[in-house]
C-alpha cells in the first residue's frame, strides 16, 4: 500500500512537506522509519529521535495496521516555548 | 482549555492576562518566553517557529484538561513565523485559587509544552542555521 508520511522541521527541509513509500500491511514503526530513511540516509540520526503521529496522535506501539485515510507524520524532536 | 491560540499573531500579554482574572482565582503565574540573543557562544538572530495543525493544539489541551478539571484555568498562546530578539514566543498563564498550584501548573504546562506538543524552532545563528532542540 502506498503512504503518504507527513514531515516536519528539519525532515521537512530535506525532503519537502510529504513523502510516499510502499510498505506492505501491517507494517510497523520501524518498517516505516526505514523506508524514509532509504530516500535519505543521512536523516537516520534525526529519524532514530523522532516519534510517529498516527490521526495527530503520537503511536507508542510497534505494529500497526494502516488505513487508506489515516493521517501518518513523522514527529522529530519538539523545540517549541 | 480556557484559551489557545498558535499562530502568527503577536502575543499581547495584557489581553492574556485579562483571560485569566476572575474572583474565584488568588493566583496568577504567567511564563512569557521571548527570542534570546545568546546560548553560550552562539548568537542568534532571528527564530522562525512552525507547528503541526492541529495536533499541536490538541496536545495542549491534553495538558491544560487535568489542570482545568483540578479547577485551574489555562492560557496558552504560542507564535508560529518569523520572530526577532525579544519577541513573545510563548505565553503560558495559570490561575488557581492560590499560588502553589498557579506555579506548580504553570511549570508543568510550559515544561510538557516543550516535550509534547509538536512546534519547532529553526535558529537563525551568526554561524549557521539549527534546527533547535
Amino acid at each position: 500500500m502506498k503512504v503518504t508520511i507527513k514531515l516536519f522541521a528539519f525532515l521537512q527541509d530535506q525532503l519537502g512537506p510529504t513523502v510516499t513509500v510502499e510498505l506492505d500491511q501491517p507494517t510497523s514503526v520501524e518498517k516505516i522509519f526505514s523506508a524514509v530513511a532509504e530516500l535519505a540516509p543521512t536523516l537516520r540520526p534525526v529519524l532514530a529521535n523522532s516519534r510517529l503521529a498516527v490521526n495527530q496522535e503520537f503511536f507508542n506501539g510497534d505494529q500497526l495496521s494502516l488505513q487508506p485515510t489515516d493521517e501518518i507524520a513523522i514527529i522529530p524532536p519538539v523545540s517549541g516555548g | 482549555m480556557h484559551y489557545l491560540r498558535i499562530s502568527d499573531d503577536v502575543i499581547d500579554v495584557g489581553d492574556l492576562y485579562q483571560q485569566l482574572v476572575d474572583p474565584q482565582y488568588g493566583g496568577i503565574d504567567m511564563f512569557v518566553g521571548t527570542v534570546r540573543q545568546w546560548t553560550g557562544d552562539i548568537e542568534t538572530t532571528k527564530i522562525e517557529y512552525s507547528a503541526y495543525h492541529p495536533m499541536a493544539e490538541r496536545q495542549l489541551e491534553k495538558i491544560a484538561a487535568p489542570i482545568e478539571e483540578k479547577g485551574g484555568r489555562v492560557v496558552v498562546a504560542h507564535r508560529t513565523g518569523l520572530l526577532k530578539l525579544t519577541d513573545i514566543a510563548v505565553f503560558v498563564g495559570v490561575a488557581a485559587p492560590h499560588r502553589a498550584e498557579a506555579f506548580q501548573w504553570c511549570q508543568h504546562v510550559i515544561d510538557t509544552l516543550k516535550q509534547e506538543v509538536p512546534i519547532w524552532k529553526k535558529e537563525y545563528d551568526t554561524d549557521k542555521v539549527r534546527w533547535g532542540n
